[in-house]
């Protein structure tokens, strides 16, 4: 009788991308595969590098604002809040309780897009044509919202150091709660559409398991880190701007798998949805713009914030010199961070898994690369 | 909104809507040409502008039918670069609805008729573009939407970034924005189609395919990209 | 440290007889801000001073991020301490290269997930052929941040067994992270 160990055997390595419809942009893989096994996966990654870290250092304050934008063009608000909280920071200044509320609703509404755009293009991922469409639908609602506020679908340039750059329209309420009525049924169809779907849970059901403390080693954050049940989400560990007044659950999975990382982000979209209903019950009238100068000449320093991006924790590190212009500033980018668990998650498991693995983890290939 | 490139041909005829005329009847459009154009009225059907032989039958050229097929059935290579991807998604997706200009995506470049370079591209990804490109069967059109890939845009100063893909591959059809809008893009393929007819019928259609698309720079420091794969992968396998 | 005026910068040749002065910065004076600790961040600091002892060899703070700097060969013991001791940080939170002209900053940011707190390493390097101890052993996401810095600001990681480039490709010459590297204006390419 022949065994197996009688066969020369060879690894073969199999390239993904940089340009892979299950890639989500231009990442790259490389697997190494025994047959259907995958045995190791060495990524690479620098194919949208466009050095924004290097070019806000000759950009005064308020060009950084737009270079953020376009770094995480999935959650653009969410960036923008993430740099002038940094800018505030180091500025010493405050932006006002109804600046606030306005930036807080708006970055969860672009939570809930981001996520909604997460579920469809990880159910084609998978095989599942319907709820990118549904996904698709809500999203544009919201984007109708956007540019209804801030005058732009995708590039707001909304947020200042210190407040926001326009009031929001009269219509601001009654508009968003209608919406939230609208894009909450959508999430519901697509919940009910994909999350109990024999197939859908068959693919990512104990697919891509890491455990916690891996993970934290990792430098996973966000969903992807509480699918492995660590509950680390910076709006309730290291509140911000007005969540504390607010009253939510942040869902924790027990898994580690490709499902609880799906099923979270469907859960924390009603919460978002839910956060924002009672920030217009509290939506106080008032400034927009804190006192003081316009333009940005913060005092030599360093600080270091963070707040929580739908991907994960999103921290910047600004440096000044005193200067109009930042000396410098480095963005911990929660996608590039989860890409480190990603090998560590598909070693074992087969080639079509790889593709749900990398899906789950929600990358962004403009916040990997910078 | 769109802004044609590399076609100094005259435009094709357009055709400007008029408002219904009751002395007239049925509906006319008014041409570049000159002239009117009836669209017929009720169970009446519009005489044929075509000029025809023999009653019943349709002369032109075959240029202008495998014109109007081409341009009514584009194929895009599925390939998001950066951020305007999202709004070419958006474009593709329920609310805009790409699908009825027979606008559909295909994963592979070697069934794609139309790349869009939608997004940021830098150096590193230079050589896998070109590659993409070459892999694409003639005729095959390109449309740089959005400023980065016009011109670099928001990151002209950047030591990554090429200053528009039209330094490694040559473009059909430039969008401005960023992003451009959903519209936006899809004025460019109305352009690109309306390319496509007049080319066709200028016998333009020759000078697109064979060598003297390619433009004739030299991508000498972009990244040795195909290098970079082990050895056991096949060059064809680099495009996914 | 001070942000050079271009036009100075371009004029300053051509005065070569004069003894090379700094051209004089134009705008208002720069302000220092005062570094003060909260409540939380003076707590933060008792735990990480005890818990490094004698290597701290300078430290302070803002808000509830209190900083150490520690010299760049017992960085690596101290992240351990860090990791191991009561203080418990788990998490390599951020990691960045600061270009001082003068001497590369090397800072990292640790978190604890069990108590929520964050402290900030920081260790000079020269700025020629700058080098430090890989904190691979420690945390696997120093392996990627390592070989980022690498790229952008040529620091050497002993210990780290990968160090190819990860966001530039290989042939790209030059760290452009660093203050030298010339951003160009349109360059045709
Ligand atoms: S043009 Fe604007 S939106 Fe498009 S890729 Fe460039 S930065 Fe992004």
């Amino acid at each position: 009788m022949t065994t197996e160990s009688q066969f020369e055997t060879v690894d073969m390595m199999l390239n993904m991308g940089p340009q892979h419809p299950a890639t989500h942009g231009v990442f790259r893989m490389v697997l190494k595969v025994d047959g259907e096994k995958v045995i190791d996966v060495i990524p690479h990654i620098g194919y949208l590098h466009r050095g924004t870290e290097r070019l806000a250092e000759v950009e005064t304050y308020g060009q950084v604002i737009t270079l953020f934008d376009r770094v995480d063009y999935i959650a653009n608000l969410n960036n923008e809040l993430a740099f002038v909280r940094a800018g505030e920071q180091i500025m010493e200044v405050e932006a006002p309780e109804r600046a606030q509320y306005i930036r807080v609703i708006l970055a969860e509404l672009n939570r809930v897009a981001s996520h909604l755009l997460f579920i469809g293009t990880y159910a084609i991922d998978l095989g599942a044509m319907t709820p990118v469409m549904y996904g698709f639908r809500e999203r544009e609602r919201i984007q109708n919202l956007f540019e209804h506020v801030t005058g732009a679908r995708m590039m707001h340039n909304y947020m200042r150091i210190g407040g926001v750059k326009a009031d929001v329209p009269d219509d601001f309420v009654p508009w968003v709660r209608q919406l939230i009525g609208e894009v909450r049924k959508g999430v519901e169809e697509c919940d009910k559409l994909l999350s109990t779907n024999e197939v859908f849970l068959g693919r990512t059901r104990g697919v891509g398991v890491i455990d916690g403390p891996t993970a934290i080693s990792c430098g996973l954050t966000g969903p992807s880190l509480r699918g492995s049940g660590v509950a680390y989400d910076v709006r309730k560990d290291d509140p911000y701007e007005i969540y504390p007044y607010l009253n939510y659950k942040v869902p924790v999975g027990e898994n580690g798998d490709c499902w609880d990382r799906y099923y979270l982000r469907m859960l924390e979209c009603y919460e978002s949805l839910s956060m924002i209903e009672q920030c217009l019950d509290q939506f106080p009238e008032g400034p927009i713009m804190a006192a003081g100068r316009r333009i940005a000449r913060p005092p030599a320093g360093e600080v270091f914030s963070h707040s929580e991006n739908p991907r994960g924790d999103l921290g910047v590190y600004l440096v000044s010199d005193g200067t109009d212009k930042p000396y410098r500033v480095k963005i911990r980018p929660p996608s590039f961070c989860n890409l480190v668990g990603l090998a560590t998650m598909t070693r074992g498991s087969y080639i079509a898994d790889a593709v749900a693995i990398l899906g789950s983890l929600d990358i962004v290939l403009g916040e990997v690369d910078r | 909104m769109a802004v044609e490139g590399n076609n100094d041909s005259q435009s094709s005829p357009r055709f400007v809507p008029q408002k219904w005329d009751r002395e007239k009847g049925g509906h006319f459009f008014h041409t570049d040409e000159g002239g009117d154009v009836s669209l017929g009225k009720g169970n009446h059907p519009a005489p044929n502008r075509i000029p025809s032989a023999v009653p019943g039958v349709i002369t032109g050229k075959l240029d202008d039918l495998i014109a109007m097929g081409r341009s009514n059935s584009l194929w895009t290579l599925t390939f998001g670069l950066a951020c305007c991807a999202i709004e070419m998604i958006s474009t593709h997706m329920a609310h805009h609805d790409f699908d009825r200009f027979g606008i559909v995506t295909w994963p592979s470049p070697r069934q794609a008729d139309v790349m869009i370079i939608a997004g940021t591209v830098v150096k590193k990804m230079a050589d896998p573009i070109r590659l993409l490109y070459e892999q694409m069967p003639d005729p095959k059109w390109v449309i740089a939407m959005g400023t980065c890939a016009t011109s670099g845009g928001p990151y002209y100063k950047s030591y990554s970034v090429v200053m528009g893909v039209d330094h490694i591959i040559p473009v059909d059809i430039y969008v401005p924005g960023c992003p451009p809008r959903p519209e936006a893009l899809m004025d460019a393929f109305m352009k690109l189609q309306s390319k496509i007819k007049s080319d066709a019928k200028n016998g333009q259609i020759d000078d697109l395919s064979g060598e003297q698309r390619i433009a004739p720079v030299a991508v000498a420091d972009a990244a040795p990209v195909i290098d970079a794969v082990p050895a056991e992968v096949p060059a064809e396998e680099t495009a996914g | 440290m001070t942000e050079q005026d271009p036009k100075a910068a371009a004029e300053a040749p051509k005065e070569a007889a004069a003894p090379a002065e700094k051209p004089a910065r134009h705008g208002p004076p720069i302000v220092i801000a005062e570094e003060v600790l909260n409540e939380r961040g003076e707590q933060t600091a008792a735990q990480l001073a005890s818990t490094l002892g004698t290597l701290v060899l300078d430290s302070a703070g803002r808000e509830d991020n209190p900083w150490v700097r520690v010299d760049a060969k017992e960085l690596h013991a101290a992240a351990k301490k860090c990791r191991d001791g009561e203080i418990g940080m788990d998490m390599l939170n951020l990691m960045l290269a600061v270009d001082w002209v003068d001497r590369i900053q090397m800072i990292y940011v640790l978190y604890s997930t069990t108590n929520n707190r964050k402290v900030i390493l920081k260790a000079d390097l020269p700025a020629e052929s700058p080098a430090i101890d890989s904190l691979t052993d420690l945390w696997e996401a120093a392996t990627w941040y390592e070989r980022e810095t690498h790229d952008l600001f040529g620091v050497d990681f002993p210990g780290n067994s990968d160090m190819s480039p990860l966001l530039l490709y290989e042939g790209f010459e030059g760290h452009p992270g660093l203050k030298s590297y010339p951003l160009n204006d349109y360059e045709e390419w």
